[in-house]
């Protein structure tokens, strides 16, 4: 009986059953496909998820970025840096790389003591609190689709550097 | 000229999603399909304009969009494959009388359905009463009654 539905009937219309299976087998495909892809949203493939949240540590330990690995062309982007110094000594911050041409940085707390350019980079200077640590949260937003690199810098040992990818 | 690739990108890519969808899901709007297409289209609309909110972007983004459906209206006159391919074809699921009961099945449409559609348009109580029906390619159930 089933083999007869799969047949082709000419009247009253014209059938193409071949085809016509084709399109349900594309149909249910597909279904499967968007649930694959919701769930890849759910665990932050695209952004602001468990996968997408990354962070980097430099060798000497002293400086630490929290950044997302993955996001979205034209939503804004939290990158938090923290460094460890001396207590109540400045510590100078370099930030270099695509991601500052391309990204327009929101905002940018707590504001620095100094904040200067050098070459294509900037260079901020950050007070310390009492134990040595100095915290930058910075908000970014950017309407570049692809990869941007990120290189921060806090004197000559410790350095990271990080890419990010925003999908369009 | 990102405005021009964005509503191209939009237009193949709802074109896709919808074929997914399959013909039954829009077809007979419920007042929660009504919603949802409301949702489908402010989620879409973002994403088309962007943050550029001129005159001249709306009418390059409307622009993209109809080129793009006459031009593909204009192909389909042309191509008769590529309207099947396109459209899809009308599938019968009653056949003097008979349910056929695995193409039902594919289509994501029940018995009840039919029935419904028949008493809607035909006034008709039984399946037996029924010679042919048709899910056309828009989705709709034809019923053709016997005489």
């Amino acid at each position: 009986m089933t083999d007869d539905e799969l047949v082709s009937r000419q009247q009253p219309v014209q059938e193409d059953m071949t085809m016509q299976q084709r399109v349900w087998r594309f149909e249910r495909v597909g279904w499967y496909l968007l649930v694959v892809i919701v769930l890849l949203g759910l665990a932050g493939v695209f952004g602001n998820g468990p996968l997408s949240n990354a962070q980097v540590t430099s060798a000497d330990g002293r400086l630490h970025v929290e950044y997302q690995r993955l996001s979205r062309s034209g939503t804004t982007d939290s990158l938090r840096i923290t460094v460890r110094g001396s207590a109540r000594e400045p510590i100078m911050v370099q930030l270099d790389g695509s991601l500052l041409r391309e990204a327009s940085i929101e905002t940018l707390q707590p504001q620095p003591q100094a904040s200067l350019s050098q070459g294509k980079a900037i260079l901020l200077q950050l007070g310390t609190s009492e134990d040595g640590i100095a915290t930058l949260y910075l908000t970014l937003r950017s309407e570049y689709v692809g990869t941007l690199e990120c290189a921060v810098r806090a004197g000559p040992s410790s350095a990271v550097h990080f890419s990010t990818f925003l999908f369009p | 000229m990102d405005s021009i690739i964005r509503a191209a990108g939009m237009y193949i890519a709802l074109m896709l999603l919808f074929r997914v969808a399959g013909r039954r899901s829009l077809a007979d709007l419920t007042t929660f399909d009504f919603v949802l297409l409301l949702i489908i289209g402010e989620a879409t609309q973002q994403a088309l304009l962007g943050d550029d909110f001129s005159f001249t972007n709306a009418m390059l983004v409307i622009a993209t969009l109809i080129v793009l459906d006459v031009g593909l209206s204009l192909a389909k006159l042309n191509s008769k494959p590529l309207a099947r391919l396109l459209d899809g074809h009308a599938t019968l699921v009653v056949e003097h009388g008979r349910f056929l009961h695995h193409r039902i099945h594919r289509a994501r449409l029940t018995e009840d359905d039919i029935l419904e559609s028949a008493r809607d348009s035909q006034g008709i109580e039984k399946v037996e009463q029924i010679k042919f029906a048709i899910v056309e390619r828009n989705g709709k159930i034809s019923i053709i009654p016997n005489e």
